[in-house]
């Protein structure tokens, strides 16, 4: 049916009458109204180099709910303002999260549309953080306007409210990135008079350029050791004070001890100096945090952008009366009415209507949960159907979606595991340098030659100097990171690239993570002399506006010349309308008095005056690589299981086309649970899931996937996350995994065996100062550029 | 070999502003986002045949 692909989406075309746009020069295929609407906005603004410069296609959009848009002006109320919106110099201020953006040219696009609305005097868009700035005049321009705006050109966005967490986590991190930038800058200088003083040793440098060099380092490397640095003496400083030792106890003592070092010899005009180690050492270190941190910071500021989910406003029912307030002023034991389309806005029981509901945001399952009185609802899930009056349980912290965002936070504050065992090595690692160090020290000076000793127990410190071991699992653990954000996986836990290697086993769900999670019309039959395009289009008419993922399904088969009056829903049922003077039904066979035709499928039923007219069978189909990864899998020698909650008919089907032998249907989430921990019991299990019924079990694999599309909470307790639902991305995942733990046990074997060897000539006084130093910057250099063969993975 | 006396300091002082530069740069946010930073650049050229056209409106 498909014949060619909408430019806007690049989802295939099945319309009978075409939608096009003129773009470039050409009139462009779209699918529906909803990409038409926005792509001829974005030509009407001038704006087509977006299409010319993208890398993603856009989302698909909804033919736009006329509700939806109603909506904003809702957040021109001063009240609900008040917490977003700040003033200053007469301009107001606010930051929205924006939905939508898959790359930099959306960015673009929605910054130009926007700088294009009189009064509006400064709009950043961040990629990255799917976040826009908004400065505006109030008097020329609402926020309604600049939504709606937004809106037009196919981006949803609402406004954001920064929590005091994440402002200084930003804060943080651009300190940080101010150390590392400078801590660069002055390595370069002190890099360039270290090769000078290098050279002197060999040709005959006079004493008084020495010197002179010895001082432009001891300047350059100053501000390292005094504010790049500082991360890591507080880090040691409360590892101290709470009676323990890390690695950055030997990291700051070896920078201190060879600064102070160096400027002693530098005063006095003897000795050594290792004004360039110090520095190079505490650069390479800092990178190392600054990626870790950035890819930590990437987790928490998705998961605060869920609280958009939450609606600002409410309307609240006294004595009967409805009246919007903002959802803040809610009280338990209020009464609020939800109209369909409409996100709850507080946790509550329903006291009166039946409705579906959509809990996707919770549970990942399109499909709506009837909602009946006494019923818990939600916040933030969408009401489908009919109006609901609820009465509110929760506010605030307590709802669901506060709790899983606390999840999250919690997860992505915690430390990696990988981080943990480097450090519990380092622990010994530092005390035993320490004692050895003091120890030499005591001998050379008791013992052997007192004016020796000072010397030789810093050639110890440096020579032995944690700086290869520090490095060796950050370094590596940071280019599998970059590796893997390139190619679309987001890694939650670090210690993703212990464990992935031991998987054997991989366990999929089946809605959702093998298949789209997507309905799709995959045949008609038809009992009446309407021609198929025509029962189509009656089915996409019926279905205009309903937000059920059914309807979904129809939409591409949406005319314009066909309008269906007098739409009734039917909870659970169907949908009626009048068309042409006949009254239709679409919806289950009892709805449209008929009998099922064929009980192997999903059936949904067209009724015209109570006559039978077509079936629709609708199927979720396969992901496009499902096949390919399930072959790849094999070939490797995983072991694979279908685990799904669905009935046994549709998950036998898929299991067969794929190849997959044990399959494991009509399962409760506590099954699952079971089902898998019989498995780690023999194997290690990666488990793949997107709902909330595969929260606990994805909780308990050893390594659990989300798919990017999944819900909030599984994306929260899985290990790895899928962008763009590609499942092949798994195979590559555990090659690349695979690959980091190999270079991990190099760099520890290298950093260990070089500080092993040199430890004993260090303290028998047989490693010259500068040899060590030598020593030391290239066995972190072989441990760093070791590291960095993994970007060069081909994959 | 004396001039290194006057040219290090030279060099000293270059560093410095460079620094102020990157500091500046950091501060002023352009770090936050690189993916969109590195793109812009393709866009720009487009958007001054769009602003004649479009933003010629210049507000108070």
């Amino acid at each position: 049916m498909a014949i060619s692909q909408c430019f806007h989406c690049a989802e295939p075309i099945a319309a009978v009458d075409s939608f096009s746009t003129f773009i470039d020069g050409e009139h462009r295929p779209m699918c529906c109204p909803g990409c038409q609407a926005v792509a001829q906005a974005i030509v009407d603004a001038g704006l087509t180099s977006y299409y010319r410069y993208r890398s993603e296609p856009a989302s698909r959009q909804q033919a736009l709910v006329p509700e939806a848009l109603k909506g904003f002006s809702a957040y021109d109320l001063p009240e609900v303002q008040q917490d977003f919106v700040h003033s200053q110099n007469g301009l107001e201020e606010v930051t929205l999260t924006v939905d939508g953006i898959s790359c930099a040219a959306c960015a673009w696009l929605i910054e130009h549309k926007l700088k294009q609305m009189p009064g509006v005097k400064q709009a950043m868009v961040n990629s990255t953080t799917q976040r826009a700035l908004i400065k505006w005049l109030p008097d020329q321009l609402k926020l309604s306007n600049i939504l709606n705006e937004i809106n037009r050109i196919g981006y949803h966005a609402a406004p954001f409210q920064l929590d005091s967490e994440e402002l200084a986590s930003s804060r943080n991190s651009r300190r940080f990135l101010l150390r590392l930038g400078l801590a660069g800058f002055a390595t370069m200088q002190v890099m360039m008079f270290a090769l000078a003083l290098y050279a002197g040793y060999f040709t005959d440098l006079e004493t008084e350029f020495r010197d002179y060099f010895r001082w432009v380092s001891l300047i350059f490397a100053a501000p390292v050791v005094f504010y790049s640095a500082q991360p890591f003496y507080f880090s040691a400083l409360r590892a101290l004070l709470s009676g323990r030792l890390n690695m950055d106890v030997s990291v700051s003592i070896a920078i201190c001890g060879a600064y102070i070092a160096s400027c002693v010899a530098t005063i006095q005009g003897t000795g050594e100096v290792y004004f360039e180690s110090v520095s190079m050492f505490t650069f390479f270190l800092l990178l190392g945090r600054y990626f870790e941190q950035s890819a930590r910071r990437k987790a928490s500021v998705s998961a605060s952008n869920l609280h958009k989910l939450v609606p600002l406003t409410a309307v609240r029912l006294t004595n009967g009366t409805p009246e919007e307030i903002p959802a803040k002023r809610l009280v338990l034991n209020d009464i609020i009415l939800v109209k369909p389309g409409e996100a709850i806005a507080a946790d509550g029981k329903v006291i009166s209507g039946v409705s579906g509901v959509n809990e996707a945001m919770l549970t990942g399952e399109q499909h709506p949960v009837l909602k009946r009185p006494a019923e818990q609802v939600y916040a933030g899930t969408i009401n489908l159907e009919q109006p609901l009056e609820i009465q509110v349980s929760a506010l605030g912290q307590d709802q669901l979606v506060a709790e899983i965002m606390r999840l999250q936070e919690f997860a992505a504050n915690s430390r990696p595991a990988i981080a943990i065992l480097a450090d519990k090595l380092a622990r010994y690692f530092s005390a035993t340098i320490l004692t050895i160090a003091t120890i030499t020290f005591l001998i050379w000076h008791y013992f052997i030659s007192p004016e020796d000793a000072f010397w030789i127990t810093l050639s110890v410190l440096v020579a032995t100097c944690p700086c290869a071991l520090a490095l060796a699992t950050p370094t590596a653990v940071t280019c599998a990171t970059g590796l893997f954000t390139r190619l679309g996986i987001i890694s939650r836990t670090p210690g993703v690239f212990e464990k992935l290697p031991q998987i054997d086993t991989v366990l999929f769900d089946k809605t959702g993570t093998l298949t789209n999670g997507n309905v799709t019309i995959d045949g008609i039959r038809l009992f009446d002399e309407y021609t198929e395009a025509e029962v189509l289009e009656f089915a996409a008419a019926l279905e205009y506006g309903s937000l059920h993922p059914i309807a979904k399904a129809f939409s591409p088969y949406l005319s314009s010349s066909l309008k269906a009056n007098a739409i009734r829903h039917f909870v659970g049922e169907g949908i009626e309308g009048v068309i042409e003077q006949k009254v239709f039904r679409i919806g289950n066979a009892a709805f449209c008095n008929c009998s099922p035709v064929d009980a192997k499928r999903q059936w949904i039923y067209l009724s015209c005056d109570g006559k039978l007219i077509a079936a629709y069978a609708l199927e979720d189909k396969l992901r496009a690589d499902a096949k390919q990864t399930v072959d790849e899998l094999k070939r490797e020698g995983f072991g694979l299981a279908i685990a799904s909650g669905d009935n046994s008919r549709h998950v036998l089907e898929v299991a067969e086309s794929l190849g997959i032998e044990k399959v494991h249907a009509n399962l409760k989430p506590a099954d699952k649970l079971a089902l898998i921990s019989e498995l780690q019991a023999h194997h290690k299990v990666a488990m793949f899931g997107d709902g909330i019924n595969d929260a606990p079990v994805l909780a308990a694999a050893h390594v659990s996937v989300a798919m990017g599309s999944g819900t909030a909470l599984a994306k929260n307790n899985a290990d790895l996350i899928l962008l763009g639902d590609h499942l092949h991305r798994f195979t590559q995942a555990v090659a690349i995994a695979k690959r980091t733990r190999r270079i991990i046990r190099q760099n520890l074997a290298w950093a260990l065996g070089y500080n092993l060897l040199v430890l004993p000539l260090a303290v028998t006084g047989h490693v010259v100062p500068y040899v060590a130093a030598i020593g030391m910057s290239a066995s972190s250099l072989i441990v760093v550029s070791n590291s960095l063969r993994l970007l060069r993975t081909k994959l | 070999m004396s001039i290194i006396y006057v040219l290090i300091p030279i060099a000293m002082l270059f560093v410095l502003i460079a620094v102020g530069v990157f500091f500046w740069a950091v501060r002023s946010e352009q770090f936050d986002d690189l993916d969109r930073q590195s793109l812009s650049i393709l866009f720009d050229e487009d958007t001054k045949q769009v602003k004649p056209a479009e933003e010629q409106d210049p507000q108070p």
